[in-house]
């Protein structure tokens, strides 16, 4: 055991000469160090008491700065080189520093007038999500992925999820999602620059809808599409009894203004966004986030009947328990800011914020009711560029 | 009410642009991304139209109108008076405050250099004048902070080792090496091409006086001993960035780097020798007006990125 203890140096010092000329990237910090250690082990020979100086100029929190560290000391000492101030042989600088794709452990060593410098590397990982929070309104994730999420739907089968490119069903195995099967959509046209999409689900069947394009499938026995170029009308929902049927302008972003009304009387409107429906006095209201920035009021008539509050381009309608019928819009804000959705009630045709906001970490990029008493919130993160899709309820008695 | 607080792109309009250069030929000018070229006047104006068939989608703007040849000064009263949307911005032009003004900043990406031709053999006179620039004082007082000192070729944001190149202002060292010269090598012209150039290399001439040099600045880059230019980083991977870094300034082409620590030795070779002193690095910045949405509309290299932009009203 002694034996090999001693031998152990000896075997290092033997490695460092066959090790390559320049060092390769290590797998974490702790590589790294340790990369380092050997090549300032046999800078220094064996005994020699080494002072190394640390300086954290990366984005590394002290955790990973301190595992970092202790690493490079252990490995030094198992080396057989003392970490000293005192009468060191060697000074040692150490920088944790950092480019685009890597983090960098810089050692710049100076025994007397010989300076070195050595460079290890690991890969940088993806910084860390921002934590959910809510208030008045509570939100869920319930799916988060790379991609683009423009709307996503549960079924028997299990999780729908609609992408500018494809459509996938997830299904759960042993409490994890999986993909079950995915479907390639052909759209006849240029995907829009801010593609938007909706599913509808009624029991094993769904319909998908993308600009310039119209979808219908089943999840069950298998996940089966067809699709077609078809200019057919979008069912925008509001809450559980609200329905209208707008036509969505290809190519672009927003509702031509062209609507069909639950009656099946046609009407045409500025175009706009999006739309959501209030009860009120027993009467049915429609707020249209239009298109000009306004959030027009419309009575039964489809007659211009007052401006909204200053809302973003996305609302939704949905029935809570308490006050009736709600209107969640997104905040009016610049589309690269981080984005909030609050609750409003429409009385006497004034909006009312029943809630406080539930904010979001980048812009809400897809808004869409989602079984009546809830809503479908897509926001793409600003710092890590994921989408991740939640689902907004309200909460009573906050 | 005010209208206008719609958060999704709005299709339709025209972004106005203004910038110093003047290209004579389309092929010099990178268009910008999701556009063509619709209209074009050598060193004057351009027109680039969306295309329909973009790669991601139409861009949301109509149109770009590119104005060439406008110095930064009436770029950026323009963009204080609502005749233009996008602007660049020097250090003088940051300093005024104009009401919902957003400012772009790339990475840094203008590498401020040095360069000595063949002529200056002796490399003490290189050295000296490296030792003799008072980096410092430039930053704070013409550069008004912006970007990084730097005795590197590549940005520390590229390469992460660029404080290993920390540049040293020693003039007593400099003054020491002038004085070992004979008198005709003491004297060293420096050449500047952009006018908006002159005044640092007028402090550096200045500098050069103390450490015993005679700097003589002109214009006329043929016949000048060294030369202040500036050089733009284009490639996000470092060693990409410092074969056209060394392209460019008329250097050997670096040894292949595939580690950090290979980029290092790389560039610590171009770097020996004094040919080239680097000085500093700087972003690019752009100002934006109060009605561009959608934004910022460059790429951390500084390239355009207009294709995501849209503008809300009308100029």
């Amino acid at each position: 055991m002694i034996a090999a203890v001693k031998g152990w140096p000896a075997v290092l010092a033997a490695l460092l000469f066959i090790l390559p000329r320049y060092a390769r990237s290590a797998d974490d910090p702790a590589g790294a160090a340790r990369e380092l250690a050997r090549r300032t082990a046999a800078f220094a020979g064996r005994g020699a008491p080494v002072a190394v100086a640390w300086r954290n100029a990366a984005s590394l929190d002290s955790t990973a700065a301190g595992q970092a560290r202790a690493a490079f000391e252990t490995a030094l000492e198992e080396a057989g080189v003392r970490v000293s101030g005192i009468a060191p042989a060697v000074e040692v600088e150490i920088t944790l520093s950092e480019n685009q794709s890597q983090y960098l452990m810089v050692e710049e060593s100076r025994k007397g007038e010989e300076r070195q410098v050595w460079i290890a590397s690991w890969k940088r990982g993806a910084p860390p999500a921002a934590p959910a929070e809510g208030v008045a309104l509570e939100k869920k994730l319930v799916w988060e992925q790379d991609e683009a999420i423009l709307d996503v739907a549960s079924s028997e089968a299990g999780l729908l999820v609609l992408s500018p490119a494809r459509v996938a069903l997830y299904t759960q195995v042993n409490g994890k999602w999986e993909a079950s099967k995915s479907i390639a959509l052909t759209p006849a046209k240029t995907v829009p620059r801010d593609p938007r999409g909706r599913l509808r689900i009624n029991g094993k069947s769904f319909q998908a809808f993308l600009p310039g394009v119209a979808c219908s499938g089943s999840t069950e026995p298998a996940l089966e599409m067809e699709c077609r170029a078809a200019d057919e009308p979008w069912v925008l929902e509001s809450g559980s009894r609200a329905m209208l049927l707008g036509n969505f302008a290809a190519a672009r972003n927003y509702f031509d203004g062209r609507v069909t009304t639950q009656s099946g009387v046609r009407k045409t409107v500025p175009p706009f966004f999006s739309a959501a429906s209030v009860e009120d006095q027993g009467r049915t209201w429609w707020v249209l986030a239009q298109v000009d920035g306004r959030s027009q009021i419309f009575d039964a008539a489809w007659q211009p009947a007052g401006l909204a509050a200053q809302w973003g381009s996305d609302i939704a309608g949905m029935d809570a328990r308490c006050g009736g019928g709600q209107v969640l819009a997104t905040r009016p804000a610049d589309g690269g800011e981080p984005d909030a959705l609050q609750a409003f009630a429409v009385s006497n045709q004034v909006a009312t914020a029943t809630t406080g906001a539930v904010d979001f970490p980048g812009p809400v990029t897809a808004l869409w009711p989602s079984g009546g008493t809830s809503v479908l919130a897509v926001a793409r993160d600003l710092r890590t560029g994921r989408y991740a899709a939640y689902l907004v309820t309200v909460v009573c008695g906050r | 009410m005010v209208a206008g607080a719609a958060t999704r792109p709005h299709y339709g309009g025209t972004l106005r642009v203004e910038m110093r250069e003047a290209f004579e030929t389309p092929e010099a000018m990178s268009p910008p991304a999701g556009f063509v070229l619709a209209a074009w006047e050598a060193g004057k104006r351009a027109v680039y139209t969306a295309d329909e068939n973009a790669a991601g989608g139409r861009p949301y703007l109509d149109s770009i109108e590119i104005q060439m040849g406008r110095p930064l000064s009436d770029q950026s009263t323009d963009l204080e008076l609502g005749k233009a949307d996008v602007v660049e911005l020097g250090p003088n032009e940051l300093r005024r405050q104009i009401a919902a003004r957003k400012v772009w900043s790339s990475s840094p990406v203008r590498l401020m250099v040095l360069v000595f031709g063949p002529r200056v053999e002796d490399a003490r006179v290189r050295e000296a004048l490296a030792l003799a620039v008072d980096r410092g004082a430039i930053h704070s007082v013409l550069l008004q902070r912006q970007g990084e000192i730097s005795g590197a070729l590549l940005p520390q944001w590229l390469s992460g080792d660029a404080f290993l190149f920390t540049p040293a202002f020693d003039g007593a060292r400099a003054r020491s090496l002038v004085a070992a010269l004979a008198a005709p090598a003491r004297t060293i012209s420096l050449a500047v091409s952009d006018a908006s150039l002159r005044p640092i290399a007028d402090r550096i001439a200045l500098n050069a006086r103390d450490a015993g040099l005679v700097v003589p600045v002109t214009a006329q880059r043929g016949t000048a001993d060294v030369r202040l230019v500036e050089v733009r980083t284009a490639s996000s991977d470092p060693a990409g960035a410092l074969a056209e870094t060394a392209a460019e300034l008329g250097l050997a082409e670096p040894a292949r780097a595939d580690t950090p620590e290979a980029l290092y030795n790389a560039e610590r070779a171009l770097l020996d020798g004094f040919r080239v002193i680097p000085l500093f690095h700087l972003p690019l910045v752009f100002g934006a007006g109060p009605r561009v949405r959608g934004g910022p509309g460059i790429t951390r290299l500084g390239e355009w990125h207009f294709e995501n932009l849209w503008v809300e009203g009308r100029p």
